[in-house]
């Protein structure tokens, strides 16, 4: 049965599946809430503070791209 | 001379699911971004259908199970393809008429094993190979990507609930022209492969191919062709649909569905697995609704399409399977496909024609 079902290869689709669905959908959550934040902080004058939500975001925003990236380069090979 | 004529009624036949398939499920691909207004009906289309294009280069691991692992290449013929790609597009047409979902992948696989299953008997049919890469599959992805769709877009909601929805909204449109364009490449990546894999097919029972042979490069090309075309020309067609028929959701639910479509499809195509990209998109809107609130989703949709699954493969096994009986009565030689494929052009037609006379047809989702 395990051969017929390939429970390997089902199981790394959806480990896949899931670590890329969610994993990029929240990194790049997170890139929306340092942007927003920092809006937010910048109005609110704390240039400080908005700097570090601005940093939080690029970062998910790279994050974001890098996972991308990573994954189009895992199904090219 | 005759499996020459043969081998290219085949290949126009897949050529022309091929691009029924990219008409059909152009919806699917850009009704999400283009219902958040994170990109206009013209961009999304033309990006979808250059996606698609590329996406049909990425791999070869779904058309080499479909050539492969769903029927013996060894014991069938290219007349076998033929009636099974007839059964499938009559079942598309079918369901197209009637405004029932349907899946063009499950048509195909469906129609080419009950062709099989008629020419050679059961012993045609790799029974591990449609069990293990294609029923087990069709039934964990969609509800896969239901549940990566309906975690994400919670998890999304507690991350950005609090932040001025305006700043959120923007951003993830911008988002969306990403994710959707992901979910395009998946979708062309997946979907024009199958059509690679029953011309793989049938080239190797026309002893044009070895076993086991990988797409030549101009199947490669035609196919990626085909359903670019199809794509964009089935998105002018949805466009006055689209505004009315979608589901209402905002720009992350759009993110969340999309991902999770597009993470699904592309991981399953790495490894092989030819999956109905329309259940697994449409599991990820329903999922992106149910994580909002259950009662966003319209379990009606849900239960039209898990009938139509159900009787997807069966019917157009059925239907390929009296196909190739009806080849089989003018023998052997090309007349029998011949004159198939006239009266599938003529039914074709006439069905075109009265839905005209009627007004826009319903689009499958």
């Amino acid at each position: 049965m395990a051969v017929i079902v390939e429970t390997s290869d089902l199981l790394w689709t959806i480990v896949a599946s899931v670590v890329a669905g969610i994993g990029v959908t929240v990194v790049f959550s997170v890139a929306i809430w340092g942007a927003a934040r920092s809006v937010d902080l910048s109005r609110s004058e704390r240039p400080t503070a908005a700097a570090a939500a601005a940093a939080v975001g690029v970062t998910g925003l790279a994050a974001t791209l890098g996972a991308v990236v990573v994954g189009l380069v895992v199904m090219v090979g | 001379m005759s499996a020459d004529v043969i081998m290219v009624i085949v290949v126009v036949t897949a050529l022309a699911f091929d691009f029924t398939n990219g008409f059909h499920d152009t919806a699917n691909v850009v009704a999400t971004s283009i219902s958040t207004r994170a990109a206009k009906p013209s961009t999304a289309i033309t990006i979808a259908a250059l996606l698609n294009f590329a996406g049909a280069f990425i791999s070869i691991s779904v058309a080499a199970t479909v050539a492969n692992d769903v029927v013996d290449a060894g014991v069938i013929t290219p007349t076998v393809v033929f009636a099974g790609l007839i059964g499938a597009i009559a079942w598309n047409l079918i369901t197209w008429w009637f405004g029932l979902p349907s899946s063009s992948s499950h048509a195909l696989i469906g129609g080419v094993v009950g062709s099989a299953v008629i020419a050679s008997g059961f012993d045609a049919v790799l029974a591990d190979g449609v069990i293990g890469k294609v029923l087990i599959p069709a039934i964990v992805a969609p509800l896969l990507a239901f549940t990566v769709a309906g975690v994400a877009i919670g998890l999304v909601y507690r991350i950005v609930g609090r932040q001025r929805p305006g700043t959120v909204t923007r951003g993830f449109r911008y988002g969306q022209l990403v994710s959707g364009g992901l979910l395009a490449l998946a979708h062309g990546t997946n979907d024009a492969q199958k059509t690679m894999g029953v011309i793989t097919l049938a080239l190797i029972a026309n002893g044009s191919l070895g076993a086991d042979a990988d797409p030549p490069f101009w199947v490669i090309v035609s196919a990626a062709t085909a359903i670019a075309l199809g794509t964009y020309s089935g998105g002018w067609r949805i466009i006055r649909t689209t505004g009315t028929r979608i589901i209402k959701m905002d720009a992350a639910q759009g993110f969340s569905a999309q991902g999770a479509g597009a993470a699904v499809i592309l991981s399953s195509t790495h490894f092989g697995f030819p999956l109905s990209t329309t259940h697994v998109i449409n599991g990820g809107v329903m999922g992106a609704g149910a994580g909002k609130r259950l009662s966003a989703v319209r379990w009606g949709v849900a239960g039209n399409i898990m009938v139509a699954w159900l009787l997807t493969l069966p019917a157009a096994a059925a239907i390929g399977g009296v196909t190739y009986a009806v080849t089989e009565i003018f023998g052997s030689g090309a007349l029998g496909p011949v004159i198939v494929s006239i009266v599938a052009l003529a039914a074709s037609a006439m069905l075109f024609a009265r839905r005209s006379q009627q007004g826009a047809p319903v689009p499958a989702s």
